[in-house]
């Protein structure tokens, strides 16, 4: 019975072991169904907002916010049950020797493919439906690479905040039941889309949405956009009657006569400039470090949460 | 205008007060009636906690507490934000939230208390919408009286104590548990107390005790997993300092086959090897091993079949493999063959056996041992004794163990330290003692 110390296997071997789980179930236990489901999803919204994305102010805005939304719906969907659904086996395998953050490393590598998977097919969408995306580059020197980069933090960072509630969930139906409550939380949150109370804008600093959204428009040159709602909020008052004049549709002939109305989105949009979404690297790297900074919290939540899975309840 | 707002916040001030005092009288004497101490009625939190016990809803009453206290958290707050505030207005949507909650808590104690009172459920709506004068009522007046009250165990008394420490055994496991407690909710519970005695080595040891007993809390303070106020030695090794290398020499299978369906037998037993055996082991040594266990149990046929394709016998089977891969001295195995039926489980058993006579210690926890009974060398008995702690009510040899209790089988033995609300004699205590005085006399 006398035995002398031995070594067993390390944190890393054990990642390395978890993550080859994790690829089986993904085969296997039809994980990956998440794939084609963000294909999709990116479609029907190429299809819904894509035509004024990165053309105009307005289509930019609606259309990054509603990319932002997929990314935070494809993160939550990839990892809300991955824990809770096997937690009484991670509760027998700690017993035996798992070490909480290899467990959670073997996730975290095998969520990190899943989203850039996620983030290649949508990128292939948006293009095979001719949505325009940006092309100038920003902080990385290649074609698409910072719009590739923000959504797949942004994705990442959601699916990371999923994971944590199904490190604290005790089954999937009690996952399944906050994940609304948090995607509402993220989309009315963004900062960018709703009008919040100024005593609401500190919450929307825990978004990804917010920091997704930022990213998005800046990488894309928002405020080099022209803006068009002021242009078709005149057009449909051109009829309008003063002195038995049109002046509006007077001005519209006018405008369209001299070739203005390119000067004219113009300049309604050089009023419209939103100083945050600047072609600015630093707003960008700022951005992708909230985006980091969340994931992280959300990680080192789950390890913390989960060092205390002996402590669950037969 | 402000004055107007100051004077209905006054008033709502003043019957929040007045509803406070009322309630805590009611609840001061109801909680007399109902045997909790009555000045639990004036401590805010605590007092729901303690109105949920003698409502018979304890866990109720325990998330009651959190969500008074929670409520209190935002409540105070919110009287320093002026109306018009915004940020009042997202306060105030946790505090409806918890509100609600707190609500649909209420009733379900109240209900609750009204069942224990043996009174009409339209007390409910007394309950809510005036809860002070109803709570005067239910408590000063005679007509309203609990159908039982709560129970409160103390630590003290209880059985005759050993305290006999067993001297450490070289060839086997030395268990010297003096006592585990734990805290649930601001109560600290003694869950097992005074258990001391030693498995040889090739012992296969029936671990028996009623729901409640403390098994599995003696499961896990042996194994290290739970640490108890104990000395627990595996040879000459303290599993408690040791932790981190001896887990892996103790086995333990739970009851619930807990394996990915999704994976092969191979696979499995092949991923528990890499975890379990020492890094040291090659990989041919490792196949070698997991070939070794798969023909030990049986498995070698179905080896490329997924675990969720196997029977309930062959996934059991793999359970207790994945534990024995790593050649365990101690292995404990929590109700092996629950839902399998007399053949399958009597072939299972006959295999713990064969692993205890190759020189391990084998302990089952099984709630129908009168099958297999033959195969085992030992009996543990654990009994919950008047104080609710878990105690020894006999160690030793299973032909011995028939004549101390004076009875024919290991489910009437179980039958008579169970205590009687749970269908049993109640003869928990005196087994304890008598079995106290045994080893005490032993002992000299």
């Amino acid at each position: 019975m006398e035995k002398t110390q031995k070594m067993h296997r390390g944190r890393f071997s054990q990642a390395i072991i978890y993550l080859g789980k994790l690829f089986r179930m993904f085969l296997f236990q039809s994980d990956w169904k998440v794939l084609p489901m963000s294909a999709v999803i990116a479609g029907l919204v190429c299809v819904a907002v894509g035509s004024n994305m990165y053309k105009t102010m307005e289509g930019t805005q609606m259309g990054c916010f509603a990319l932002s939304c997929v990314c935070i719906w494809n993160g939550f969907f990839n990892s809300i049950q991955v824990i809770c659904r096997e937690r009484a086996i991670v509760k027998r395998e700690h017993r035996s020797g798992l070490h909480i953050t290899s467990y959670l490393a073997a996730h975290m590598i095998y969520q990190a493919m899943l989203c850039a998977l996620q983030v290649v097919i949508m990128i292939v969408v948006c293009q095979a439906m001719n949505v325009t995306l940006p092309s100038k580059p920003l902080v990385i020197p290649w074609k698409l690479a910072d719009f590739a980069v923000t959504l797949f933090l942004i994705t990442y960072c959601a699916d990371m905040l999923a994971l944590l509630i199904s490190s604290f969930s005790k089954t999937t139906t009690a996952a399944m039941t906050i994940m609304p409550f948090l995607l509402i939380v993220q989309l009315l949150f963004s900062g960018g889309f709703f009008s919040l109370p100024k005593e609401a804008q500190p919450f929307t600093n825990m978004t990804a949405t917010k920091w997704g959204l930022t990213a998005l428009c800046s990488v894309g040159d928002y405020n080099s956009l022209p803006m068009v709602s002021i242009w078709n909020n005149a057009l449909k008052m051109k009829n309008v009657e003063v002195e038995g004049e049109k002046p509006i549709e007077e001005a519209f002939v006018y405008l369209e006569e001299n070739n203005m109305k390119e000067q004219f989105l113009m300049q309604s949009a050089q009023h419209n400039q939103k100083p945050e979404y600047n072609f600015d690297d630093d707003i960008v790297y700022s951005c992708w470090l909230w985006l980091l900074m969340w994931t992280c919290v959300y990680v080192i939540a789950s390890v913390v949460i989960l060092e205390f899975i002996d402590k669950d309840k037969r | 205008m402000n004055t107007l707002s100051d004077m209905a916040r006054g008033g709502s001030y003043l019957i929040d007060l007045l509803t406070f005092f009322l309630t805590s009288a009611g609840y001061y004497k109801i909680f007399e009636k109902c045997g909790v101490k009555q000045i639990y009625a004036l401590i805010p939190f605590v007092r729901d906690y303690q109105i949920g016990r003698c409502a018979d809803r304890e866990d109720d009453g325990k998330e009651l507490a959190v969500l008074a206290a929670f409520l209190a958290v935002v409540y105070f707050p919110m009287q320093f934000l002026q109306y018009n505030n915004k940020l009042l207005i997202i306060v105030m949507i946790p505090y409806i939230a918890l509100q609600i909650a707190r609500l649909m808590l209420h009733i379900r104690v109240y209900l609750g208390l009204i069942k224990v009172f043996e009174k009409k459920k339209l007390w409910l709506l007394g309950f809510l919408f005036i809860e002070g004068p109803v709570c005067i009522l239910w408590g000063f007046s005679d007509k309203f009286m609990p159908n039982k009250k709560v129970q409160n165990f103390s630590d003290q008394g209880g059985a005759r104590e050993t305290g006999a420490v067993v001297d450490t055994m070289e060839d086997g496991l030395t268990v010297n548990i003096d006592k585990r407690t734990a805290v649930e909710f601001f109560r600290r519970k003694t869950l097992l107390k005074d258990i001391h005695l030693s498995i040889p080595k090739g012992h296969m040891v029936l671990l028996l005790g009623g729901s409640g007993a403390g098994k599995t809390t003696f499961v896990n303070a042996v194994t290290g997993y739970e640490k108890a106020d104990a000395k627990i030695e595996l040879g000459t090794r303290d599993v408690y300092e040791e932790y981190g290398q001896m887990m892996y020499d103790i086995g333990f299978v739970p009851q619930q086959d807990l394996m990915r369906g999704n994976d092969t037998v191979m696979l499995t037993l092949s991923d528990a090897a890499t975890l379990r055996l020492p890094s040291s082991v090659s990989f041919i040594e490792r196949k070698k091993r997991i070939d070794e266990v798969l023909d030990q149990f049986g498995l070698a046929a179905v080896k490329n079949n997924l675990v969720e394709k196997l029977s309930g016998g062959q996934r059991k089977r793999l359970s207790i493999a994945m534990e024995f891969i790593s050649d365990p001295t101690l292995f404990i195995l929590d109700e092996p063959d629950s839902g399998l039926d007399g053949v399958v489980a009597r072939g299972l058993f006959e295999k713990l056996r064969a692993i205890a006579d190759e020189g391990k210690i084998v302990v089952v926890i099984t709630h129908t041992p009168d099958r297999v009974i033959d195969l085992f060398d030992d009996v543990i008995v654990l009994a919950k004794d008047s104080t609710r702690t878990g105690r020894l009510a006999y160690y030793g040899p299973v032909s011995e163990a028939y004549d101390f209790f004076g009875k024919k089988s290991m489910e009437e033995i179980l039958l008579s330290v169970n205590q009687k609300d749970e269908g049993g004699e109640g003869k928990a205590d005196e087994f304890v003692g008598k079995y106290a005085d045994r080893i005490n006399g032993k002992v000299g």
